[in-house]
């Protein structure tokens, strides 16, 4: 896009539905400053819907990725280790020591006599 | 070449598991030194970032010794955790110390040396990763196309410190100098393939000495330039050279630390 100074300039719009809520980015509109961003936004695309708060962002203030560091983004699918699935493994475990220990002492006591 | 036409040639097999272990180990030690500084870093998000990024190396090192594994040199865990010091072959500058002190108690680790070691490590790990997605060793070949993926990543996030507190505070340049001349003094062994030169250099596995040197210095001239820095000399002939086992005490200390908890009962299943 060009460099040269227009009247009206980008904006991007957030907004959530409820104080506790995420901001969510809805839209993006052309307005010449903020506060007529915010005027538009709440009156263009809000009007039916519950809105708590709106954050309005000129568009130039967010940095954005550029080819080269999207490439940063990739990553290697080797993590097992790191992305622990839970231990319902140890389940299974636990059983298989509980086994052995009726198999070898409980059960051989049992019957009073070693092979 | 595949695994088991490799193993056919035992001159090609020697280079080959010469550099396997360079690579592995240089990862391998460079990753435990940055997992020393878990809950040290001067920032919280640069602390996380950090630690996935030494356990993404981590990945890099069990992926090297994997391929040794499978060559039959034995079991990775055991190469990783039970080879002494003098059979390692890391660059000198990936064991030392993060600085003063000891991680369980006053650790006095010098940011502004993690920052420059990490950044030169990073440029020249990136300078050997691309000449190996060329390897005549097609598993290796492989991996290495992998790491590059995630080396990305890593060089962008050392570049931007790096760039950040050369061009900062009269403070923060002042540390950066004296630490970019410490990581320097290491930087002998880093391009260097031991006694193994020639035989690695003519195996077709990896670009020569000279020609990664170059390449890495062409890399890293544009940001000199901006800085109005001169790029720094890498040493001739290293005091201690790595790739060939010669290590610091340093090495000895690390090994003992990373491999506590393993040699507590070796036969454990994890």
């Amino acid at each position: 896009m060009g460099e040269e100074k227009t009247f009206y300039q980008e904006y991007e719009i957030f907004s959530k539905r409820t104080p506790s809520s995420a901001f969510l980015h809805q839209y993006s509109l052309l307005a010449p400053n903020e506060e007529m961003a915010l005027i538009m936004a709440q009156e263009n695309f809000m009007r039916r819907e519950p809105v708590a708060d709106i954050w309005i962002v000129n568009r130039q203030n967010i940095k954005r990725m550029n080819a080269d560091e999207k490439m940063t983004l990739g990553r290697l699918d080797n993590k097992d280790y790191r992305t622990t699935k839970g231990y319902g493994y140890l389940k299974k475990k636990w059983r298989q020591y509980e086994q052995e220990i009726l198999d070898e002492k409980e059960i051989l006591s049992w019957g009073g006599e070693r092979k | 070449m595949s695994n088991e036409e490799a193993v056919m040639d035992p001159h090609y097999t020697e280079a080959l598991k010469s550099l396997l272990f360079q690579l592995a180990d240089d990862d391998f030690m460079y990753s435990f030194r940055g997992s020393e500084w878990l809950g040290l870093a001067p920032h919280i998000e640069s602390d996380i970032a950090f630690s996935s990024i030494s356990q993404d190396t981590m990945g890099h090192a069990a992926m090297y010794y994997k391929l040794l594994e499978d060559l039959g040199v034995g079991n990775a865990d055991k190469l990783a955790h039970f080879r002494p010091a003098n059979e390692r072959k890391n660059s000198i500058l990936t064991e030392r110390v993060n600085g003063q002190g000891y991680y369980m108690e006053t650790p006095h680790y010098d940011w502004a040396y993690a920052v420059a070691r990490n950044y030169f490590y990073t440029q020249a790990k990136k300078v050997r990763i691309d000449s190996l997605c060329e390897s005549s060793f097609k598993p290796l070949a492989e991996i290495a196309v992998k790491v590059r993926m995630e080396l990305y990543y890593h060089k962008m996030h050392w570049d931007t410190w790096f760039k950040q507190l050369m061009s900062s505070t009269e403070v923060a340049k002042k540390k950066m100098a004296d630490a970019n001349k410490l990581v320097m003094i290491d930087f002998g062994d880093v391009f260097s393939y031991g006694n193994r030169k020639q035989q690695i250099e003519t195996s077709g596995l990896i670009g020569s000495e000279e020609d990664l040197k170059e390449r890495w210095k062409k890399n890293i001239e544009p940001l000199f330039i901006t800085l109005q820095l001169q790029v720094p000399e890498i040493p001739e002939s290293p005091v201690n050279n790595g790739r060939n086992g010669d290590h610091t005490s340093d090495l000895d200390e690390g090994l003992a630390t990373l491999s506590e908890v393993c040699s507590l009962d070796s036969t454990a299943v994890w």
